[in-house]
């Protein structure tokens, strides 16, 4: 009798292809942060395959960079990852310095240094507090965010912008840091220590976010690396694969810091690596800031560095230069230049093609979680939705930058 | 006398015992200060709005603690970030489904123009798919001006006859976009 | 020096498939003929260590006649070289072998090319548009097509300075 009812009530298991359903995720589902859409089959609660359509911000970046003058990208690099924009902005910069080769001085390196790792602070902030929110914990997000402000506030306090920044220039700043934002990024090096404690004492050897975290979505470094993973999401994975170590640009060979790696490559690994890689940008900043070099805050490229504005108004000179500048009639060289920062998400790249015109040729941003994001499906087979649901938001996946 | 403010009470005839007004007032009064807002957060002026749900800047003081991600109980659609061609019949599909009496607020320079990205791919205003009431401007827009911006809508909440979404000029406006 | 064994090594193998080294930019690149550039990648993924694709992407330059250009970058984790490897095709034929056998990376990047490029990676598992909307008719960022949105009707070109 108790059998009967069982087979009444249940789906044998050699019947449970015919009971695929399939769920649609996406692209307005308030679990995918961005707009991206995932098809998943699902058979019951487990995952049998899924399938991403991405695309719905396309915003033809590529095309628009051929229209645009060297020192009017920045302003579209603001746009790709817009969690960690001065690593954009300042990974552009450093690409055209390259093709021109130009050598910046100390004092610009730190000062890069300095904001970059502030941008990576904030990126993975956002990130790591967003894994909490999805895994039903509130809390932590609202506190990060209070931090995150205090970042935008002294980005606000170098350029004025908040978040798409637009900071720097080619071959260096627009101007130096002042006293104040010297202040302000020390009170926030000193207070962020202490939250982020709090945070790691909140989640970090906490059973249910462990439960819900460990062996979800991982996938092996063998996979990981044939799959283009970069950034934290490769180094979960136990690729210690660093671009500031493997490539150094603006003088991060200078430092000493840590590459953290993971095991499994599953998300509570991403969290970690997230988390350690927090600790290593307060140290770098800390040290950045101790020994910040003086000097010129930008570099003698007259042909690229747009003068200060109340210059333009009253020195000839540097009128002549913002006339040029602007109207493009400086001297670029011809060539083909790759350039790759480590951003928020992993090796940002710019693939630059100049035939010596005011715009570049054709140029090509290689972006990290475009690249890996793709892996997706693979990694969320045969787990559960909810985990899928982890498993996305800790691929940090940015809809800016996924859809260029 | 007490730490909380009260929203003041719509014009009226009020004696000992009576309060005398309109209809109106009284439903758009309660309207405008509960509105549930339907976060269409695409791109980079989707982080300044997290910003703005924060606590230092506080979208629930105005009565928005509870966001809807479903667009049936939502007031609000905001749409927040840059909107592509691809996606354009989906904010179409959302504002559908959304019950009236609802309202479209655009953030920021691409939702109400496209801003920078005059390109192939990218809708110019959502105003091609949807009708909206009130435009952000910034790229992003700072907090306080998407908080700006929720304030015009509640005052556009506020006043709105009871009669209008029945009227035919509403109708007309509906039918310009298609929409049922 | 390692560049010189790189490129004793690829010539040694590939004599004819391989047009043109060129050092003069950042990193080794070579150009390489249609129809071995998976086989080429293979070798230097297998023998080479070039074991992680960065990236591919497309180039377009109408004035040549092979106008249509897949560029892929390798890059060498042990030790820490990139190559580049550039392969050109015509607009009237624009097939190039795929190589998502090799890396699965380049499953999206390919795809992207297909879109922005209309290059068809024959075999490719599923070669439709990835970031455009499906029924695009052309492909937008060949040199021919205009960036902006040619349907529109609410700009008045005087106020563009056309």
């Amino acid at each position: 009798m108790e059998n009967l009812e069982r087979e009444h009530i249940f789906v044998r298991p050699e019947d449970y292809d015919k009971h695929f359903s399939t769920l649609n995720l996406g692209p307005t589902h308030p679990a995918t942060h961005g707009i991206f859409q995932n098809i998943l089959t699902m058979n019951g609660e487990t995952i049998v395959d899924a399938e991403q359509t991405i695309g719905y911000i396309h915003r033809a970046f590529e095309k628009l960079a051929e229209k645009r003058a060297f020192y009017q990208i920045t302003t579209l690099t603001d746009r790709l990852n817009y969690c960690s924009s001065p690593i954009n902005n300042i990974g552009w910069q450093t690409t055209v310095e390259k093709l021109l080769g130009v050598e910046t001085t100390k004092r610009i390196d730190y000062m890069r240094i300095i904001i970059m790792e502030l941008a990576r602070i904030s990126d993975h902030l956002i990130c790591n507090s967003v894994i909490g929110v999805d895994s039903g914990a509130l809390t932590g997000f609202v506190y990060l965010f209070q931090e995150r402000e205090k970042i935008y506030e002294i980005y606000e306090e170098i350029c004025g912008a908040r978040l798409t920044t637009n900071l720097g220039r080619i071959g260096g700043f627009e101007r130096d840091f002042t006293p104040s934002v010297i202040r302000k990024i020390r009170e926030f090096i000193n207070h962020l220590p202490k939250v982020i404690r709090q945070f790691e004492k909140l989640l970090l050897r906490n059973r249910i976010f462990m439960d819900r975290t460990i062996h979800v979505g991982g996938i092996s470094a063998e996979r990981a690396l044939n799959y283009g993973f970069t950034g934290p999401c490769l180094r979960a994975a136990g690729v210690d694969y660093d671009v500031r170590v493997m490539n150094p640009y603006s003088s991060y060979n200078d430092f000493d810091f840590t590459i953290p790696v993971g095991t499994n490559g599953d998300t509570y690994d991403r969290f970690c690596v997230r988390q350690e890689e927090i600790w290593q940008s307060i140290n770098l900043v800390k040290n950045a800031l101790e020994n910040l070099p003086e000097g010129d805050f930008h570099t003698d490229v007259p042909e690229f560095y747009l003068p200060a504005k109340e210059d333009v108004y009253s020195k000839m000179e540097s009128l002549i230069w913002h006339f040029k500048i602007v109207m493009g009639e400086v001297q670029v060289p011809v060539g083909e230049v790759y350039h790759a920062v480590e951003g928020g998400n992993g090796e940002l790249g710019f693939y630059m093609v100049s035939d010596g015109g005011r715009t570049p040729y054709r140029l090509h941003f290689r972006r990290p979680c475009f690249v890996y994001y793709q892996a997706f499906p693979e990694m969320v087979k045969g787990s559960f939705l909810s985990d899928a649901i982890l498993t996305m938001s800790s691929m940090n996946v940015i809809a800016g930058e996924l859809d260029a | 006398m007490s730490q909380y403010n009260l929203v003041s009470p719509p014009e009226g005839y009020s004696a000992p015992g009576f309060f005398a007004t309109s209809l109106d007032k009284v439903v758009g009064l309660a309207r405008k200060n509960s509105i549930w807002p339907l976060p269409f957060a695409t791109s980079c002026c989707g982080i300044e709005f997290m910003a703005t749900m924060g606590a230092n800047y506080d979208l629930a003081r105005f009565g928005s603690e509870r966001l809807s991600f479903s667009p049936r109980q939502a007031d609000l659609l905001m749409v927040m970030g840059t909107i592509a061609k691809k996606m354009g019949p989906i904010v179409n599909q959302v504002y559908e489904q959304m019950a009236e009496p609802r309202w479209v607020l655009a953030v920021g320079a691409c939702a109400s123009s496209g801003g920078i990205f005059d390109t192939y791919s990218v809708l110019q205003g959502i105003d091609k798919v949807v009708p909206v009431d009130v435009y952000v401007p910034g790229c992003p827009p700072r907090p306080e001006q998407i908080l700006d911006g929720f304030m015009k809508i509640q005052e556009l909440v506020g006043n709105e006859s009871l009669r209008r979404r029945y009227s035919p000029e509403y109708r007309a406006l509906l039918e310009k976009y298609g929409i049922k | 020096m390692e560049q010189q064994l790189i490129q004793d090594s690829l010539q040694g193998k590939f004599q004819h498939g391989i047009i043109s080294f060129d050092e003069s930019s950042d990193i080794l690149t070579l150009t390489v003929k249609k129809q071995v550039v998976i086989e080429v990648i293979h070798f230097i993924k297998e023998e080479l260590g070039f074991h992680f694709l960065t990236d591919l992407c497309g180039i377009h330059y109408p004035d040549q006649e092979l106008a249509l250009g897949v560029v892929y970058h390798l890059h060498n984790f042990q030790r820490n070289i990139r190559i580049r490897i550039k392969t050109f095709t015509s607009v009237a034929e624009p097939e190039v072998e795929t190589l998502t056998a090799i890396f699965s990376s380049a499953n999206w990047m390919e795809r992207e090319t297909y879109d922005f490029y209309g290059i068809v990676f024959v075999n490719h598992p599923n070669l439709i548009r990835i970031l455009n909307v499906e029924y695009l008719d052309y492909f937008p960022l060949r040199k021919e097509y205009p960036l902006e949105d040619q349907t529109r009707t609410d700009k008045d070109d005087r106020f563009f300075g056309r």
